[in-house]
């Protein structure tokens, strides 16, 4: 096929993308080395003010804690998930798809409905009050929303069907007379998990681990939501510097940082996929 | 796997993961037809809440507005979307930045884009309103369909395309006839997907849509509910708009047998 | 003799700087069965797509009833290609694909199903009509490609290795099929494959393909009893060969025994040279006779039909 005509049928959409994606996200680059102007527009002196903020104790603290959370809301997801994914494939393989569609179903609903479930879950007049006071608690229970771990709950519960679809397709692809050739040898069940199943399925578990950190990281409506007008992480900062305190250069520096965490994160996960796929057998040659 | 029965701790991962997961929506959806309104108790079987969103104009004008948006948006990410995809999948040179540059609106935090979005319109003193938004909306949503269309394009017999020439069809024809038919469920399955990521798309939304209530879209009127002032009602609006996404990408899911991206 | 209907001159392909088709001249008659034979790499492909009008010759011709179509597009040649996928289009039932290129003739509704009709009795298809490909068996399937176009009745059906796909039972059957599909049309075939069995069942005449170069042509006796290379020797059908020397013009092995063969104008004496024989030209026997070599015997295999033993004189040598 001649290769001018896959240029035309390009075009258009690059040209869309290069408008409305590339030009934008130079221009928040751009907008990170320039200063706040005094009514809060933008002065445009070039500036490292901006980046340096974002190294100070407090904003820094706040990029540790967000890192925290996620990595938090992470390894939940990654163990949960793949338990259940491991549940899944255990079943028999004829009743697998539809488990996994329905482990999936949840995700395709609206995330603003979904964290707002939690809402509902945990707040003072909330279910989990209801039940509790049913079972008989007439104390004065701690307030469970607004709190980090609501929020780490809520960042668990809307990628944890993304954490088992990810890993179940390595464990659904696992052929069974490995185990039972591990069993055959002499090994338990446990240590034929640990030593035999695990490693062969850690690619899936690591994929599951580093999507939700950064999708995590980055989030805003489940920590605006859960954790109440005080909390932050990276994500309400943003929305505040460009939403109240009219600081668009620092929200932008922020920005940067952000793209920065999660591609240095990406990369990291791209190299560790590479050195950890050379040399690997068995897993996925059965087609 | 999947060869002899289940542990008993196996059934019960399985039992308690998917309370977990379906426990709240659950009860979302039983709460929306409490006659009471509120988790605490409940007072009897009732659709009023139903009723009264129905009554609401601001709910109504943001349903609209969101219609609008996601309708025109996915119109042309499809478009676009389907586009760029054949045009990638008939290079032989596959270059990395142009792998990126697809994937990209899908990785990039909505929060970045939103932001970055905003500054663009402004400093272009653009005018904010739906047109905005649906601007915004196609760059994700256009790169959704790419990637749908590119994994049925994946397993594409071209020889067809050669042997509706062979036969004698001009290339017009050819696409007409033989490609676009081929190709329509997964450009439909992506569509619908693109759709109801419109449709449940909040933040981007939110930068984009200008001071002023007119440009209002479901979500942002969610979001405002949530946070300035829970009233009963956002129960069933939360189902009604769950209930619709699901369904949409069920469909989709459907004509496409498992296409979606994630899949 | 019929006139030639396609000819072939001096045609080259090249790919920057490497020569898939490297000066390949040939004619083909009208009503032949023709076979384009060769190992993958040969070019063979490469050629049937000049055929067809999917590439372009970089250097040389392509005329068809003297007129040269080398630059035809392919939807505009009256020359149709049987794809070896089938490329049978999936959203559309079997009368449907069978339609299409007449539709593409912009044919009245009418006459196309009509001919459509009659096609899909020829072929045996006239219960699958509405059925779409992937509910069809793959030998049901070549036969709606067939029929999709033999019913635009083209001056010349290519097909590329038509019986790939097919088992071997199947393919056995279909080999005689496609001979009588032809007689019964009257259309030229040629079919490339790398099958030599199946080139010397079906053709009228054959064409040998190494390395973009044609290496000789004839009917399938002429190819078999007279290879005029050691690769076409070696390649159709099963040869023994052994190194001998022509010292006096005689024949002779290494260790020293005389035998008799047929020698070609341009040996001379002294040449170093190499003897072949079909193993069906072989007897064993437990004693010395005209023309005969002592060896012994290495190993069996049992082939039903016959046995393999592999013999030794000095220097190993399989027979049948």
């Amino acid at each position: 096929m001649a290769d001018r005509k896959p240029l035309y049928l390009m075009t258009p959409a690059l040209l869309w993308l290069t408008g409305f994606m590339v030009i934008p996200c130079l221009l928040i680059l751009a907008l990170a080395f320039f200063r706040r102007g005094i009514y809060g527009g933008i002065e445009y002196d070039f500036t490292f003010e901006n980046i340096a903020l974002v190294f100070d104790p407090l904003y820094a603290g706040i990029f540790i804690k967000s890192a925290i959370i996620a990595g938090q809301s992470a390894l939940i997801a990654s163990v949960v998930g793949y338990a259940a994914a491991y549940a899944i494939a255990s079943m028999p393989k004829r009743r697998q798809p539809l488990l996994l569609f329905l482990a999936i179903l949840p995700f395709w609903s609206n995330y603003l409905v979904r964290t707002y479930a939690w809402i509902v879950l945990l707040n003072r007049e909330g279910l989990v009050v209801a039940v509790a006071r049913a079972l008989g608690y007439d104390q004065e229970l701690p307030s469970l929303l607004y709190t980090e771990g609501a929020v780490i709950v809520g960042l668990v519960y809307n990628y944890l069907p993304f954490v088992i679809l990810a890993c179940y397709a390595p464990l659904a692809r696992l052929n069974s007379e490995i185990g039972e050739a591990s069993r055959d040898l002499g090994a338990g069940r446990w240590t034929t998990f640990r030593r035999i199943t695990l490693p062969m399925t850690v690619p899936g578990l690591a994929t599951g681990f580093v999507f939700v950190f950064v999708l995590s990281i980055g989030n805003f409506v489940t920590p605006a939501l859960l954790g109440g007008g005080q909390f932050q992480m990276i994500g309400n900062l943003v929305y505040a510097q460009f939403l109240t305190a009219n600081d668009w250069p620092f929200g932008a520096a922020l920005s940067m940082a952000l793209i920065a965490v999660m591609m240095g994160l990406l990369t990291l996960q791209t190299f560790a996929t590479e050195r950890a796929s050379g040399g690997r057998a068995g897993e996925g040659d059965h087609g | 796997m999947g060869n002899r029965a289940p542990l008993p701790l196996t059934l019960t991962i399985l039992v308690v993961v998917f309370a977990f997961l379906y426990l709240p929506i659950s009860v979302l959806f039983g709460l929306s037809f409490n006659e009471g309104g509120m988790p605490t108790a409940w007072s009897g079987f009732s659709v009023k809440w139903y009723f009264l969103l129905f009554q609401d104009q601001d709910i109504i004008h943001a349903a609209l507005n969101t219609l609008v948006v996601a309708v025109v948006s996915t119109i042309l990410a499809a478009i676009l979307g389907t586009l760029l995809a054949i045009g990638v999948e008939i290079r032989r040179r596959k270059g990395r930045l142009l792998e990126t540059m697809i994937f990209a609106p899908m990785i990039i935090p909505d929060i970045v884009l939103a932001i970055a979005l905003l500054s663009f319109f402004s400093l272009l003193d653009v005018t904010m309103g739906l047109h905005t938004i649906i601007v915004s909306h196609v760059v994700f949503n256009l790169a959704f369909v790419c990637s749908v269309v590119r994994a049925r394009l994946k397993s594409f017999d071209w020889s067809i395309v050669e042997a509706s020439t062979d036969l004698g069809a001009p290339i017009l024809v050819t696409l007409r006839r033989i490609v676009i038919p081929v190709l329509m469920p997964a450009v439909v399955a992506g569509s619908l997907l693109a759709f109801t990521l419109s449709v449940d798309e909040f933040i981007i939304a939110f930068f984009t849509a200008g001071a002023g209530r007119a440009s209002t879209t479901l979500p942002m009127q969610i979001f405002s509910m949530i946070r300035f002032g829970v009233t009963p009602e956002i129960n069933a609006l939360s189902t009604i708009v769950m209930i619709v996404s699901v369904v949409i990408l069920a469909i989709s899911q459907r004509i496409n047998r498992g296409g979606l991206p994630g899949q | 003799m019929n006139s030639a209907l396609l000819t072939i001159q001096n045609v080259e392909k090249h790919f920057n700087k490497y020569h898939a088709v490297d000066g390949i001249s040939l004619e083909i008659a009208e009503n032949e069965f023709f076979a384009l034979l060769g190992p993958s790499g040969s070019g063979k492909t490469t050629l049937l797509r000049m055929l067809a009008g999917f590439e372009t010759p970089t250097v040389g011709n392509i005329l068809l009833d003297g007129k040269d179509i080398s630059h035809i597009p392919p939807n505009h040649r009256p020359i149709n290609l049987m794809f070896q996928s089938y490329a049978l289009f999936p959203h559309m039932s079997v009368a449907q694909n069978i339609a299409y290129g007449l539709e593409m003739e912009k044919l009245p509704k009418t006459e196309i199903k009509s001919r459509v009709d009659e096609m899909m009795e020829m072929v045996q298809l006239p219960h699958l009509a509405g059925r779409k490909p992937e509910q069809l068996s793959g030998g049901q399937r070549q036969r709606v490609a067939l029929a999709r176009s033999l019913v635009k009745r083209p001056r010349l059906l290519l097909l590329d290795e038509p019986l790939g796909a097919l088992d071997k039972k199947l393919r056995g059957e279909m080999q005689l099929e496609l001979k009588r599909i032809q007689n019964q049309f009257g259309i030229t075939f040629v079919v490339v494959t790398h099958d030599q069995e199946e080139a010397l069942v079906m053709a009228d005449r054959v064409a040998i393909l190494k390395d973009g170069k044609l290496l000789q042509h004839g009917t399938p006796l002429e190819i078999y009893e007279y290879p005029q290379t050691r690769f076409a020797a070696d390649f159709i059908g099963v040869m023994n060969f052994f190194p001998a020397r022509m010292p006096d013009g005689t024949p002779t092995t290494a260790d020293g025994a005389a035998f008799k063969a047929s020698i070609p104008d341009a040996i001379r004496d002294g040449d170093e040279v190499l003897a072949a024989v079909r193993p069906e030209r072989l007897h064993l026997g437990a004693t010395a006779q005209d023309n005969s070599l002592t060896g012994t015997v290495r190993a069996i295999a049992y082939h039903g039909l016959d046995l393999s033993r592999c013999i030794s004189t000095r220097r190993s040598l399989p027979s049948r």
